[in-house]
């Protein structure tokens, strides 16, 4: 489960068409055992349904722009997409597996909550259907979609995190530089509050922006087996989780968040953690990539905020985990099982170095694609895709991770201990009773 | 409101099952011989034809597959999964037996929950009821802009519970417009995390519950207070009673039904409060901030974990508590509001009489 990041020999993804005919017989022998395709009507015409997320401006631009392309190279597929919005996705695809007429494309994010659905007979195994191509191009990223061996999507982005901060308010309270170790932070917050601003936003109502700060202590304090083996019994038994949780205790003395941060949302109006930043009423937030787009959507004018900057996690002395690791996410989108096969094809169309370069552009963010990302011009994307290169590992947010019923538990108690009411051993604890709740 | 729907299920329901052919049993006025009723009782029976089947049919058929439908069947399949370890894909598979069940009664949290619960049922009634009384007394005098105050205070329960939580929680927020005020003022000592403090978010709730609800209480006992004749505080007033002595001795033992009623709406609505936590302090935080009722241990544990076998036991539970409060309650404080009418009579005709009826006729 973890990510590799290797910088191997990458093919050019030039030769996109005659990969795709090749993708075509493979799928063929595949789709041949599934046998009840959903959109196949007898003339060769197949319409493929397509739920993805974006709702809005230009992500939602893009995916109807990458449909007409598409349309127009496979004159005999149509595709019709739905625009979901995100917090609805996981229940509407539930409801929608379950009544046996899934979305032949939809969106998914690897891990564990994907492991379930894989589990449930629910996701085409795309292995074979992958071209060269688009296997050399997503190298790194693809292990996320890998369950058993075998293949179940294809991202589109990565989302490394990080901390984003307010270069200006840090220049207001004196501190120069970015912080490279935890107790470096702690300098900068205390500058931070004696300059009379609160220094970290962080949308704890939401919960997972808290368990965020839980996670990457964890990915300091244990090692990359640790992470592996926790992944695999979804069990917390080395000793490095109660250090990150201890860690984390420490840290949470200092009091460096915003007021009142139990009842903030992460991205919902000003009041938010992404909202707070942008209205410059607190320095900094520990957030996944995307956060640039949402910020500048909550800015006065709703324009980028001119100050933003961003450094890695700080290093923390004593864990186990390597140095310069990160923890991220990965957006990406797989086939439903009884998908007919051309749903393959629009994946590895979507991998194609120009159209990651273009949802690179359109989504703000780092394509999954190492031959796209020379289209990351934005000096704060530059700035987490060089570390991201430089990380000897990035691990997916434990809650995808350790799938839905572990992560909502482990994200509830990191809460608990942000208010005060909870203890390393609670968090340890509660992921190890969640199986109990499944 | 959801909460009075169902009670007026289970007003149906829970006194139907002791009496199931209530209609017989129940106790004719008296001088009225038992015969007369019992004839035409049958001669009803004997009168139906396919017309009147047709009818029925017609007229019950809709609303019962409905009800079957969407109620009894989703009870029914939420005992059956709530033995199995389900994630919501696909068939439910994984037997666990009683796991999930032993599971929530050792859950402390699910302990607290149920804590919080019985506390929102308690002071609902402490908190709204005297205010409720007091309120409707005064409104059922004659004042100027008395509609209009009646209005006004009905307000708040139209309003949907979805923006009164927005409003709420965007007011009582640290950075809040109630700090602000407090500030302004100059009490800026009395500034407080309404919310996210654990010592203080459940008074929180139960402030905002007691002003989203109270105009319930109050309507319900202007309607009881219109009920109770005028000439009876007024022969009081003859014989020397105070205005308190009228509202103490007299419209307080009158107004006992429509009381005991509200109380039942009021605890049935507590144990299944659900709406306004979920919107103020969300599936992650109602639980830090000590809010968290057996509702919301119920979303967050079986929809938002993933968990559906899980989630749907502890709706089963939900159920049998919520049942259980509502049979001790209609046993014991209900009792003579719906006596005869509803249950047993102590003296009750013995049922042999009409069986009787129908052998000699």
């Amino acid at each position: 489960m973890l990510l590799n990041e290797e910088n191997g020999n990458h093919m050019k993804a030039t030769k996109f068409l005659l990969g795709s005919a090749v993708v075509a017989v493979g799928a063929l022998a595949l789709s041949g055992c599934s046998g009840s395709g959903s959109g196949d009507s007898g003339d060769g015409q197949v319409t493929l349904t397509f739920w993805q997320n974006s709702t809005t401006g230009d992500g939602k631009a893009y995916w109807e722009d990458t449909i007409a392309a598409f349309e127009k190279e496979n004159p005999n597929v149509k595709i019709e997409m739905q625009s979901i919005q995100n917090e609805e996705m996981d229940g509407k695809l539930q409801t929608s597996l379950n009544s046996g007429e899934g979305p032949d494309i939809f969106m998914a994010r690897g891990g564990g909550k994907l492991a379930d659905v894989v589990a449930a007979g629910q996701v085409m195994d795309i292995t074979d259907g992958l071209t060269d191509a688009t296997k050399s191009a997503l190298k790194s990223s693809l292990s996320a979609f890998e369950i058993d061996g075998k293949n179940y999507g294809v991202p589109t982005a990565v989302l490394p995190s990080g901390i984003f901060y307010a270069s200006d308010l840090f220049t207001e309270a004196g501190v120069d530089g970015t912080p490279a170790t935890i107790d470096e932070l702690d300098d900068v917050t205390a500058k931070l509050k004696a300059a009379g601003i609160a220094p970290i936003a962080v949308g704890a109502k939401d919960a997972w922006p808290a368990a965020h700060w839980y996670y990457n202590f964890a990915l300091r304090a244990c090692s990359k087996e640790a992470l592996d083996k926790a992944a695999e019994s979804r069990s917390f038994d080395d000793k490095c989780w109660l250090t990150a949780g201890e860690n984390l205790e420490d840290f949470l003395k200092t009091k460096p968040f915003n007021e009142g941060f139990l009842t903030t949302t992460a991205q919902q109006g000003a009041g938010s953690s992404a909202g707070l930043i942008a209205n410059h009423k607190a320095a900094m937030e520990l957030m996944g990539a995307w956060d640039p787009g949402v910020i500048a959507d909550l800015t006065p004018d709703k324009k980028p905020l001119p100050d933003l900057a961003w450094f890695p996690f700080p290093e923390v002395p004593g864990g186990q985990g390597e140095p310069g690791a990160m923890m991220g996410g990965v957006d990406g989108f797989s086939c439903w099982v009884n998908a007919p096969k051309e749903c393959v094809d629009f994946l590895n169309f979507i991998a194609e170095k120009d159209n990651q370069e273009a949802y690179a552009t359109a989504f703000k963010t780092v394509p999954a694609s190492s031959e796209a990302q020379s289209a990351v011009t934005d000096p704060i994307l530059k700035n987490i895709l060089d570390a991201y290169s430089k990380a000897p590992y990035v691990v997916v947010w434990l809650d995808t991770l350790f799938g839905q019923n572990i992560g909502n538990a482990l994200n509830v108690a990191v809460v608990d201990m942000f208010a005060g009411k909870g203890t390393p051993q609670g968090i340890v604890d509660a992921v190890n009773n969640a199986a109990a709740k499944s | 409101m959801a909460t009075v729907r169902e009670m007026a299920q289970s007003t149906d329901n829970a006194p139907g099952m002791p009496g199931s052919d209530g209609g017989v049993q129940t106790q004719p006025p008296s001088g009225q011989p038992p015969a007369g009723r019992s004839t035409s009782g049958r001669r009803r029976r004997r009168g139906i034809g396919w017309a009147a089947r047709a009818e029925l049919l017609i007229l019950i058929g809709p609303a019962l597959v409905v009800f079957l439908a969407f109620v009894i069947l989703p009870v029914i399949l939420a005992a059956y999964y709530g033995f199995f370890s389900w994630n919501g894909f696909g068939t439910p598979t994984k037997f666990v037996g009683l796991r999930n069940y032993f599971t929530i009664l050792t859950d402390p949290a699910f302990h607290e929950a149920v804590g919080h619960n019985f506390f929102i049922v308690i002071m609902s009634l402490v908190l709204q009821g005297p205010v409720a009384l007091v309120l409707a007394l005064l409104l059922n005098r004659k004042m100027r802009f008395q509609s209009l105050i009646r209005v006004l205070i009905f307000v708040p329960y139209v309003i949907s519970e979805v923006v009164v939580g927005i409003g709420w929680s965007l007011m009582l927020q640290s950075e809040g417009a109630l700090n602000g005020l407090l500030e302004k003022l100059g009490l800026g000592a009395l500034q407080a995390d309404w919310l996210a403090d654990p010592a203080l978010a459940i008074w929180t709730l139960m402030a905002i519950i007691t002003w989203k609800y109270v105009g319930f209480a109050i309507i319900l006992f202007l309607a009881g207070l219109q009920g109770i004749p005028d000439e009876l505080a007024e022969a009081a007033a003859i014989d020397g009673a105070s205005y308190w002595q009228v509202q103490r001795y007299i419209v307080l033992p009158l107004l006992g039904p429509t009381i005991r009623i509200w109380a039942f709406l009021s605890i049935i609505g507590s144990l299944q409060l659900f709406d306004l936590v979920w919107i103020i302090w969300g599936q992650y935080v109602s639980s830090t901030a000590g809010t968290s009722t057996m509702a919301t241990y119920m979303v967050s544990n079986g929809r938002g974990a993933g968990s559906y076998g899980y989630g749907s036991a502890v709706a089963v539970v939900l159920f049998l508590i919520s049942l259980a409060v509502a049979l001790v309650y209609q046993r014991f404080v209900l009792r003579r509001d719906t006596a005869g009418a509803l249950t047993h009579r102590p003296t009750a005709e013995p049922t042999t009489d009409s069986t009787t009826d129908e052998g000699k006729s």
